[in-house]
């Protein structure tokens, strides 16, 4: 090992003063650092192959599958040819265009009314005295719940037999809606379910922004006369865009993926008014059993919320630069 | 550092092109048969996956099987593997993990509408060759043709569920009525009823987005006469028979007799409402009778009876049931095919079908227990009179079931709904079906 590290420290150009051989025993500092660094390697590479089993792997799988022909054999499945049909299938189908359209509906206004009322209770938490932190775990409890769960206990609100939401509607309105049972309802019960749920984590997230800004500068605004309204706008939002980026992007991702809520209150229906991307991709593969088909959903759901977070990075830089600008 | 990188990519590449390479692994259909021909002399090792069958005195009804096999096979050992129990989500279980070209479970425990589609997939044994002659003397026709294939048989019978129209015995004799014998009496009836104020819905059954409208849509289909499909597996879909079946579906909505609600209703939902005495009749599967009769869970337990569906008026057809249950499937990957068909075998066989008789909550698939001693037993009337229905298996004979399935559901939910006139929901549901009959459905 030593006379390999040797022979190797020997070839590494100087960059000393004379261009003079180097020896052994005075080794240069990038040497020391690649040994560091391999060593570094060595210790984390356990870490990393489970990394690499757990997220590489599946992600490398699903695109080859996704790509592939796939055919089930005794034995196991079996990839075939390389081809684009699963895509095509997939991009010629009406059925892929509603559910995108649902997904990226369901998400765009999901993900601002829980950004809206995250900011607001943010602002009230922060105003909070002792009692910030009780308030703040029980905020915390739907976002502790499963959410499965949570679907479950919402379904049993919304059912239109005996759910209480129809019950209430039909003491205040005199009609018992059907809630889950006609799309527009339930596109917007969905909505209010995720909104109960992740309210509180961006409220959180606001929150922790909103005690990092330094006390000074609403001191100066107040000297400059500024009102609450013009202190909200013109010091707080834009001290507050780091981190109200992140909790975006947290929300996109997950809301983009929505799986559970349609699955367990309306099994994407009614008829496919709230089948997500997921639902369809989960049909496809677990379903019909086409592995490939499933996959290119996969593939493609994951470009695409991809794409949006590198339109929202992107459009955030722009603006960020363009507000430190002026 | 760069060469690690590459190197610990290249390994990342590397074990990723193991893994796809270890699940392909083809195998010839002939030598897996000869395994399966013979019952291993030497000791064995199965795996059974299983949902929990239904049980009338509390015994766990897997158990008292396995032990069984036990004693008649001392060198074979069954372990259960414990199974979700919705169709749904047991095949999404199931399928990845035989794809992936596990030899467990040995013996899986499947839905009757599974054996098409997991035997093009090849994650089903064929086993007719497997069954001794005269073997399907036994069963119902329906659960043969539904268990076959392009001429192979994928699925060993085990039990069969049913459908009835469960009814409030107390509220009929109350207002002096009888049990409906066509579906025009039976709105006539539930309006009566419904008026007086006695129950909250008339009929209650499953109309949400799911494979469950599909059993239903299939039964009303053929109360009026009309098919799904035709003999040679094409769309058969049409006329004024469906029309009259998607025009009744509409009726129970628009006047009232079934809530709107039913259109996110599944199983569960419509037995629920029953159990909590919202409902005068119920079309459920045959498992509902000892839910419902239960004391600890259903109001209505010793208010109930069961009778099979009516059907329309003037067609002379009633009786109509899906023909469905749960049969046993044997992993062609499996290390012990010998052994698991073996059990495949027993759990058809006359000792465990009067068991099933005896303690489980089913209707044993052999035609010849249903009116046995162990049967008269237990009283359970869709047992008792599981031999008097018209069984009509759903158009699960193309491996694109779940695609047909959602051809028929989807337009039928929103005729329920109101939003779909039933003879564009016919219309939707034929044009669904032929793209999903030739494979070009999501």
């Amino acid at each position: 090992m030593s006379s390999v590290l040797h022979r190797k420290t020997a070839r590494t150009p100087s960059t000393g003063d004379g261009g003079g051989p180097v020896t052994g025993r005075s080794a240069p500092p990038d040497s020391v650092a690649r040994r560091r660094a391999r060593a570094g390697w060595l210790f984390a590479s356990p870490a990393l192959l489970v990394v690499a089993a757990v997220t590489v792997f599946p992600v490398l799988f699903s695109l080859v599958l996704s790509f592939s022909e796939v055919r089930l054999e005794y034995g196991g499945l079996r990839l075939g040819s390389p081809t684009l049909a699963h895509y095509e299938a997939l991009l010629t189908h009406s059925e892929w265009y509603r559910a995108l359209a649902f997904t990226l509906g369901f998400t765009v206004v999901s993900v601002f009314v829980e950004l809206v009322l995250g900011t607001l209770v943010a602002l009230v938490l922060e105003r909070l005295g002792a009692a910030r932190g009780w308030i703040l775990a029980l905020l915390l409890l739907p976002w502790a719940l499963i959410n499965v769960i949570a679907a479950q206990l919402w379904s049993y609100l919304f059912n239109g037999t005996y759910g209480a939401v129809g019950w209430l509607c039909e003491q205040v309105f005199g009609t018992r809606p059907d809630i889950l049972g006609e799309p527009l309802p339930a596109m917007a019960a969905m909505v209010v379910v995720d909104v109960w749920k992740t309210t509180p984590f961006v409220a959180i997230v606001v929150l922790a922004g909103l005690m990092l800004i330094p006390g000074d500068v609403y001191e100066a605004a107040e000297i400059d006369g500024a009102s609450a309204w013009t202190t909200f706008w013109k010091v707080t939002l834009p001290q507050l865009r780091p981190i109200i980026a992140i909790a975006v992007l947290f929300r996109i991702l997950q809301a983009f993926g929505i799986f559970d809520l349609p699955f367990v209150l309306t099994q994407g229906g009614p008829g496919t008014a709230t089948q997500s991307v997921a639902i369809l991709g989960y049909r496809i593969l677990f379903q019909n059993l086409d592995f490939g088909g499933g996959a290119a959903v996969a593939v493609t759901t994951a470009a695409i919320v991809l794409g949006c977070c590198l339109l929202f990075l992107r459009v955030f830089r722009a603006q960020a630069d363009e507000g430190g600008r002026a | 550092m760069s060469l690690h990188r590459r190197a610990l990519l290249t390994g990342a590449l590397g074990a990723a092109a193991a893994g796809l390479l270890s699940g392909c692994g083809g195998k010839d259909l002939d030598d897996l048969l000869a395994q399966a021909a013979t019952v291993p002399r030497k000791p064995a090792r199965l795996t059974w996956w299983v949902s929990e069958i239904p049980s009338r005195r509390g015994a766990v009804v897997a158990d008292l099987i396995i032990r069984a096999f036990e004693r008649r096979h001392p060198r074979i050992r069954v372990s259960k593997i414990n199974a979700l129990s919705t169709s749904d989500g047991n095949r999404s279980a199931i399928a990845t993990q035989l794809a992936g070209g596990s030899p467990q479970p040995d013996v899986y425990l499947g839905d009757t509408t599974w054996p098409a589609q997991f035997g093009h997939s090849a994650l089903a044994l064929p086993v007719e060759k497997l069954l001794p002659d005269g073997f399907w003397d036994s069963y119902p026709q329906a659960l043969r043709s539904g268990s076959t294939y392009r001429g192979s048989v994928y699925a060993v019978p085990f039990f069969t569920d049913s459908t009835y129209l469960f009814y409030r015995k107390d509220l009929l004799a109350k207002h002096g009525l009888r049990v409906p014998r066509s579906w025009e009496e039976l709105l006539h009836t539930s309006r009566t009823v419904q008026r007086a104020g006695d129950t909250e819905a008339g009929f209650l059954w499953q109309a949400a987005v799911t494979e469950s409208l599909t059993a239903n849509v299939t039964e009303f289909l053929a109360d009026a006469g009309a098919a799904v499909l035709d003999e040679r597996g094409g769309p058969a879909l049409g006329g004024a028979e469906a029309e009259r079946a998607f025009s009744l579906m509409a009726e129970f909505t628009s006047r009232g007799v079934t809530p709107r609600t039913v259109a996110t209703y599944q199983e569960s939902d419509s037995q629920d409402a029953f159990v909590n005495g919202r409902g005068l009749f119920l079309r459920n599967w045959s498992y509902a009778w000892v839910n419902a009769s239960t004391p600890q869970v259903s109001r209505v337990a010793g208010k109930i009876g069961a009778v099979p569906r009516p059907g329309f008026e003037g067609t002379g057809r009633s009786g109509v049931s899906c023909a469905g249950g749960w049969s046993n499937f044997v992993n062609p990957s499996s290390q012990e095919l010998g052994a698991a068909m073996e059990f495949a075998r027993f759990c058809a066989s006359g000792e465990v079908q009067r068991l099933l008789a005896r303690e489980a909550g089913v209707v044993p698939a052999m035609t010849s227990v249903l009116d046995g001693p162990e049967a008269r037993a237990a009283g359970d009337p869709t047992v008792l009179r599981a031999a008097d229905l018209t069984l009509v298996s759903r158009p699960v004979q193309t491996p694109y079931y779940p695609q047909v399935s959602k051809a028929l559901y989807t337009p039928a939910n929103a005729v329920v709904r109101g939003s779909l006139s039933p003879a564009d929901g016919v219309r939707a549901a034929r044009e669904g079906l032929r793209t999903a009959l030739e494979g070009k459905a999501l």
